[in-house]
Parts: C-alpha cells; structure tokens; sequence
C-alpha cells in the first residue's frame, strides 16, 4: 500500500513555493546543510531476489487517465517527419511534488501536400497534451486549461525554468516553427515566443536549457535535422509498397539555434558567436561535463553523419572536438544513424560516458569515459553490441531501474522504415523496448523476464523518465508513432534503497541544471548531472535518482553547483526524496 | 515484343565509369570461345586456312593469342576484307584483356560485316569491358535486332545497367537472363548481387541459393550468403558460411580474399582480433592492393597495441584509398596513439572533410 510523505525532522520541509524563502533563510542561519526534505518510505515490496532480479515495468496506461495517440499523418509520399515521432516530458508543473505528463503530437498533412507548407493542427486530435497528477496517481487532461494545445507538426519538447521564478517552463519544438511557454504558475501558459524571439525556423528536434555562460539564467540550444521540405522524392525501389522514407544523405545538415537569455524575457540567437553552429543532422542532445573543468559540455547525436561533442572552452565558446575524442563515429571510423542520446556515468569511475541509439546493423554506441579527454568505444566489450545488433533505438536512458547502485538501459525501439520487413525480413519495423542490466562489468538483455510490455511491440519513439509516483523507483513514459502513448510503471521488486535529489539554485540557475552530484556510500561512488534533457527529443524528471543497493545511509552527498559552489552533506539516510538548495558561498574551482 | 537495351546519354551517370569491383573482376567470356568453336568448325574457308590466317587459328587454339593477333593482322594486312582475320585478331586481344586494340579490330571488322550480329554482340561485349557501358548497351540494341540474345548477352546487359549504377534496369535484364537460361550460374550470382545491393535480401538469398544447386561448392555465393546473414543480425550463421567459403575454396587457383576479409571484420567486431589478424594477413596475401583489407589489419593491430605494425598497414591504407574517411580515422587514432599529435590532428581534419562531403545530398 503507498504510503504518503511524512516528515523527516532532522531537515527543513516545504510543500509550497511561499513557503520556501522563509525555509532558506532558516537554512542559511542553521549550521546544517540547507536540506529541504520529502520524504518517503520504500512502497512494500515482495522479498527482495538476488542482485540479478530483473525489472518489472508495468502498463498502466489505462488506469492512468492518459488516453493519447501521436498522430503522424502518414501519406503515400513518405514525407520524412510522418516516422520520426515525438517526444514526451515528465515535469512538476504546479510544485504540487508529482510529476505531470506533456506529450508532443503531430499535425495532417494532405497527400501531397504541396512544396512549403508548414502543416498546422486542424482539431482535438492533433493537440499536444498536458495531464496533470492527482493524489491519487492518476491524470487529468488540463491541456486546454494550461493553453498547451499547439499549433505545428510537434517533434520535441524542453523543460526549464527560465525566468527563475519557481515554475517550469516548456519549449516545444516542430517543423516550421517552436513555441515558448511561460508557466504563470496558476496553472495556465502563456505563449511567448514572439517577445522571446525563439521561435527559430526549419524543422527543429531535441532542445536544451542549460545555463552556457554561467550567468545563472538558462539559455536555450535547439537542434535541428535537415534542410527538408515537402517535396515528392521517391525512395527505395519503383515497385508497389516498397517506397521508403529517404535517407538523410539526400539532404543538407544545418545548423543548431543557440539562445543566450538575456535574462529580461529575451533571447539573443548566438550559434556562430558561440561556436555551436557547425551544420549537422541533430536529434539527439544531452549535456554533462565530460572532462569535469567545471563548464558543462553538449552531445549531439547526428542521423548519419559524424556525432559531435562540443566541449565548453571555459570563456563562453566551444569547440567540435568528436573525432578527436572519440566518440564521432563507432569502433570502425563510421558514421551510423545517430538518434537518441544519454550522457552519464554508467561505470561509477566519475567521468559521463554516452550512449547512442542508432539503426539494426549499426550496433548502439557505448562511449566509455577515459577521464583524458577521450572516449573507448565500449559497445563490443560491454555486450551491447551483441545484444543491439538487429533493433534500431531512439529515445535512451541511464537508469537504475532495480536500485542496486548501477545505471542500467531502458530503450524505446522500432525501425524508421515502415518497409523494412520486406528487404530484412528478420528486422522489424515495430519492436519490444530493450532493458539492459549493468551487472557492474557489462550489460545484459533482461528484456525477456522484464514484464509484458517487453513482448509487444510498438513504433516506439520520445521517452522520458522519472519518478512519477515517488516510490524511489524510476518509471517512463512514452510515445509511439502513430499509436498511443505508453505509461509504464516500474514495479521491481527489490529492497534495495535509494534517493532522489530535487536541487534548487539560487546564484545558479534555479533548476540547478548543470550541477554535479556525487553520492557516496558505504558500496562507492556514484555521479549524475542535473538535467532535464537526453533520450529523444523528450525531457525527463530533473530530480536526480540514486539506487543504493543495500546501504541504508549516504555517507555523503556532494553538490557542484553551476555557480562553482560546492556543497557537502553527510549522512543522508536513503528512501528519501531530498530537497537541497544551492547555499550562498563563493565558487570552489 | 521488341527488345530494348538502350539506355539513353543523358540519362547517363556521370559514376558510369566506376566499377562494380567484384561484378567487373568475374567476368567470363565462355560466349566468345563458343563463338570461337563454332566459327572454327564452320564458317573457315579453304583460302582462309592457308597462309597466315591459318597459322594465327592455330595459335589460337592453342593459347598464344599474342602469336594469334600478330598474324591475324598479317593476314588481313595482306587480303583486306578476304578471311575473318580481323574478327579473330579481336577475339585474341580480348584473351589478352587489351579491349581498346580488340575494339579496334572488331569496328574494322564491322564495316564490312555490318550485319554479323555475333560480332556486334561481341562489340558489346568489348565495350562493356572497357567501362562504356552506354555505348555497350546501344551496341547491344542493334545486335538485337540481328539476333535473339542469349542468357549470357542479357547478363551483360544488366551488368552495364550495374556500371551505370541503374539497378532497377540492371535487376529488370538478369531476370530476364536466368528466365532464359535457368542454369546460367554467372547470371543468378550477378542477379543476387543486384539483389543484394539494393537491399532486397530475400531474393538475392534466393538467387545465392540457386548458385549453389547448380554448383554446391561455390564459395563466392557461399560468402555472399555469409553478407546476407550480417545484415540480418546473424552474425554466427554469417561466420560458418565465411568459414565454408574459405573451405572450398581452398583448392581454387584464384581464391578470393574476400571470405577471409569478411570472416576477420566479423571476429573483430566480436573482439577476437588475434584471430582476426591471421585471416586479414591471409586476405592481404591474395589482394595486396585491396586498401579495405590493410585497413582492417592496421585496426586490427592498433587494437592489440602493435604500433609499428598498425602504421605500416595504416598509412598503406590511407595511400590506396586517399579519400576513405574511416582510414583516415584510424590513422589519426594510431597517431594519437603514438603522441605524434600534430598529424593525429590533420588525419582527423581529413576525416572531418571527407565525413562532411560523405554527407552532403546525394542524386536521387
């Protein structure tokens, strides 16, 4: 039976935004670290199995009260964006402590639909949608009420708060066009993207808010994919059923948007000032401070052609340095079809590492941190070359889904040829979605014992994680093209504990996206970066997740924030969530 | 209904050129020694068997086409237009594999037997070999309508549709070639290839297979098999039909390196690189140009930290292949490597560049 929060008496807590500032200030004056408490005891759970358990993730679409299905339009002219899907976000939207659910969808598109369009959303089910979590778990759609509704054909959406103000806001991305949301933090949004001046142009995916310069305010990174329009190409072979969405070789890359905040409302676009304008064919973006300088670092996962790493030169510039570290192409100098992306530290040595979903026959790239500046290509040794060979990834994550201390894999699967089945009888166009176990030494396919929903098989595409019912245990959304979107609870059963950190900046930004965390136990270390972006054109909780195996107590948590602040807490008892707020200090470097 | 092989010259590629490395290094000219018993036993005059003329058949026949195609110039020098001295003056510098001279015989040949469809056929044929492969397929369309074509003419067809990198048409010709000829082995292999290519993999199995019913030992279908396997995620299946390859063509007087290459890229992907090595030295053995197979061995090396060796085969590699961007990679990672830093940095710029120009919009 869940049990609610209760308080934990040795920190400060707060359940609403006024309260917070009067907390802050007690936490300055005490001599404990500025500790803003929920918490929770683990759910009841059947005996714990040995340390292989595999996972449990449950279906509970249904029950959830998220009845969504991506429309994707699909035409006889295989127009590019009707098979890359969209994505999803997992976000507290009202500070209510639960996580809400916003899922990005599509817009029609007429067969043909002639050179220039920018496709527009016609009715209720084109809308994008935002549910909101009751006490109960379960979701109402307050799309309308929040004016979320949208307009273009949907692809990405990212989740900030850019203004500092308390509440997160949305950016959501589409071909021809984004949109900024403000969360009035009344429950409704406002449309702000004019004034901001980000609505960008092309066809934009995966986007970022992280703080580049370090001026405490979030600025914004929007990739985008080609330079495509509607234009009737044939692909794949002159012959009934066999046309095939084109290969990116037939389209130029372009370049990435870049918006500096200007911290009044405005943003300033800055790719080529910043040096983030190399042209690619961006999906997928993470971010995380590879070579721990202090200045956090962008992943750009490129559909078929080199991945770049830009590396934050510290001054406010970066440069493209893939090839050199390592990580632009796989273990054979070739490029693969990059889609989604997530960078964190999956061997606990301290250094991020990535990961990247490609294509069936391309092997999913494992880039194993060196702690040099460079990067192994780890897919061979670690078993996920075997175990990815025939499925094509797009929407990964890092996670701990069974709490033993390492990060393992969840993935959404499905090829992006609705044809493949008949040149590769053997792939398949919809597929199961992968979970792989980091055994500490490699991963394993525990897919099969994993729960039903590893056994069907969908068009799987956006995903994002989190703890939506705060049982310490991390679940996932997702969203599938033309097809519903998936709720999947985790329920593994395992006594091993765990911790969930909710960081607020205050010299930082207020998501405290970009900080650092280092969690120590009795069993080692363990790293994560504050972030609300990797997977697949999605956003995911920004809380950070720690499995603790079996120790009841973190020995110490360490916080690097944005700001250079380093902050020590000892002897966090597990089980819980955390709220920890950036203290004032001077930077630590 | 009327045969049409042609395939217009604007509608040419300007890749025409670019050849079909495995289609253009297999092809037979069993046509042309039947052509050549058959004029033999049938068509040689009295006055052509004596003199120079008869003396360049019998050189002929017996292998000496150098001998053959002197004296067959001879003859024809001495009674233009008498005998079938030019025809055969082509046909021995076909065996020679020297196709301009052979064209040149046979156009000569031509202006007075404009009508021999055979010897269009032939001319067809020549020009296919020397990469024209519009020209060839015009050729062709006039040798058409002299004669039906046979399975191996059709094969030629779809092989320059190949050249012209014009697989649909390619695929439309082999068809029509094994429809004719279902025995025709060199057609169904070159039809799977098509296949193959184009990613239809259940036909291109299908065609492999018929390969091996008519021949139950031919290695090269066998390792095509072990390609197809690869690409369906099979890569244990794919490395046993490696493996038999290599087997059956181990009493061959021209084994391909191929299986040898394909097995040792497999095994690396496994991390097996010590056995990797051997099979790449042995492929690097039968094809000391092939740059695909010094890259694979300089990898190979660079991964077991054999240094020395990686540069050799590296930078061998990277010469016999300048614009590869994957030779380029390993190169710089080897000098990485090696702490030579400066030229670390230019291999990977190169790499950069010939990634970028790899990405850029492809013809349609």
């Amino acid at each position: 039976m869940k049990r609610w929060p209760k308080t934990d008496i040795r920190h400060c807590c707060y359940r609403n935004l006024d309260a917070r500032f009067v907390i802050l200030l007690l936490c300055l004056l005490l001599p404990v670290p500025s500790i803003l408490v929920a918490a929770q005891e683990h759910s009841s759970t059947p005996p714990a199995s040995p340390s292989s358990t595999p996972g449990k993730f449950v279906d509970i679409t249904a029950r959830s009260g998220i009845n969504f299905r991506y429309q994707a339009s699909h035409t006889s002219k295989k127009y590019l964006p009707e098979t890359m899907g969209a994505g999803v976000a997992l976000f507290d939207y009202d500070n209510d402590g639960r996580l809400d659910v916003f899922l990005v969808n599509g817009a029609p598109l007429s067969d043909p639909t002639p050179k220039g369009t920018i496709p527009q959303k016609t009715g209720p089910q084109y809308w994008n949608r935002l549910y909101h979590q009751k006490t109960d778990g379960t979701f109402d759609d307050v799309t309308e009420k929040a004016g979320l509704q949208g307009t273009g054909y949907g692809m990405g959406v990212a989740v900030g708060d850019y203004d500092n103000d308390g509440y997160e806001d949305l950016y959501v991305t589409a071909y021809g066009g984004n949109k900024l949301y403000h969360n009035n933090g009344d429950g409704t949004f406002t449309d702000v993207t004019q004034k901001a001046s980000v609505g960008g142009s092309g066809w934009s995916t995966s986007a970022a808010w992280v703080d580049l310069d370090g001026d405490g305010f979030l600025d914004l990174v929007v990739l985008r994919y080609l330079e495509w329009d509607f234009d009737d190409i044939w692909c794949g072979e002159h012959k009934e059923g066999y046309r095939a969405y084109c290969h990116p070789d037939f389209f130029k890359p372009v370049s990435p948007l870049v918006y500096h905040n200007n911290g009044n409302g405005t943003f300033t676009e800055v790719a080529s000032k910043l040096g983030l304008a190399r042209p690619g064919k961006g999906l997928g973006l993470a971010i995380a401070d590879y070579d721990r300088d202090g200045h956090i670092d962008l992943f750009v996962a490129n559909d078929s052609m080199v991945e770049f790493l830009y590396h934050n030169k510290g001054n406010g510039t970066f440069e493209e340095v893939g090839l050199p570290s390592e990580v632009a192409v796989d273990i054979d100098g070739r490029t693969y079809a990059g889609m989604g992306v997530d960078f964190a530290d999956y061997d606990n040595d301290g250094w991020p590492d990535i990961v990247v979903t490609d294509l069936a026959n391309q092997r999913y790239a494992l880039y194993r941190n060196n702690g040099d500046g460079s990067f192994t290509y780890a897919s061979t040794t670690t078993g996920i070359s075997k175990i990815t060979l025939a499925h094509s990834g797009w929407g990964v994550r890092f996670l701990d889904y069974d709490n033993d201390g390492w990060k393992d894999l969840l993935i959404t699967q499905g090829h992006d040829l609705d044809t493949v089945e008949l040149t590769h009888p053997n792939l398949r166009y919809r597929e199961p979605m992968l979970l792989a176990r980091n055994t500490g030494k490699s991963f394993v396919d525990v897919s099969a014992e994993s729960g039903a929903i590893f056994q069907r098989p969908w068009v799987a595409r956006g995903m994002a994680t989190g703890d939506l019912d705060n049982d310490g245990r991390v679940d996932a959304v997702v969203n599938t093209n033309e097809g519903p979107a998936y709720v999947l609870r985790n329920e593994t059963p395992t006594e091993n504990h765990w911790i969930l950190l909710k960081l607020t900046g205050h010299q930082s930004n207020r998501d405290g996206i970009g900080a650092e965390v280092k969690a120590v136990t009795a069993s080692g270390a363990q790293f994560a970066t504050v972030t609300t972006t990797s997977s697949y054109l999605s956003a995911s909780d920004k809380r950070v997740h720690f499995g603790l195996g079996k120790n009841e107590v973190v020995q110490q948590i360490q916080v690097r924030w944005p700001s250079g602040i380093v902050q020590t807490l000892k002897d966090v008892h597990a089980n819980q969530i955390l709220q920890i707020d950036e203290p004032s200090g001077s930077p630590r470097w | 209904m009327r045969i049409r092989f042609c395939k217009s010259m604007n509608q040419a590629d300007p890749r025409a050129g670019r050849r079909n490395r495995e289609g253009s290094a297999v092809l037979r000219i069993r046509v042309l020694v039947s052509l050549l018993v058959a004029c033999v036993c049938a068509v040689v005059s009295s006055a052509q068997t004596s003199g120079d003329f008869a003396l360049g058949l019998s050189e002929f026949s017996k292998g000496n086409f150098t001998s053959a195609a002197e004296l067959f110039a001879r003859a024809e020098e001495a009674a233009p237009g008498t005998t079938d001295a030019l025809l055969y003056e082509s046909k021995a510098y076909i065996h020679l594999e020297q196709f301009t001279a052979a064209e040149g015989a046979l156009r000569r040949y031509l202006v007075v037997h404009a009508d021999s469809g055979d010897a269009l056929y032939l001319l067809g044929y020549i020009l296919h070999r020397e990469g024209k492969a519009t020209e060839s397929l015009e050729t062709y369309t006039k040798a058409a309508q002299l004669r039906t074509p046979i399975g191996d003419d059709l094969k030629i067809v779809g092989l320059n549709y190949v050249l012209l990198n014009d697989y649909p048409d390619a695929i439309k010709w082999l068809e029509k070639a094994v429809e004719g000829e279902p025995k025709n082995k060199e057609a169904w292999y070159f039809l799977g290839r098509a296949y193959y290519t184009k990613s239809r993999l259940p036909e291109a199995r299908k065609a492999f297979l018929t390969v091996l019913e008519l021949d139950p030992r031919d290695a090269k279908a066998e390792n095509n098999l072990g390609l197809i396997l690869e690409s369906e995620a099979q890569p244990d299946a794919a490395m046993d039909a490696y493996r038999k390859a290599i087997r059956w063509q181990e009493q061959s007087p021209h084994p391909s390196e191929q299986p040898y290459l394909n097995l040792g890229s497999l095994l690396m992907e496994q991390s097996q690189v010590g056995e990797a090595i051997l099979l790449l030295q042995k492929a690097i053995e039968l094809a000391p140009k092939d740059a695909v197979c010094r890259l694979k061995l300089g990898t190979a090396y660079l991964r077991l930290g054999k240094l020395a060796d990686a540069q050799r085969d590296l930078e061998k590699a990277v010469q016999l292949a300048p614009d590869d961007p994957a030779a380029h990679y390993q190169l710089g990672k080897l000098y990485k490597e090696m702490k030579a830093l400066d030229r670390a940095k230019t291999e990977f710029d190169r790499t950069a560049e010939l990634q970028s120009r790899g990405a850029s919009p492809k013809p349609q």
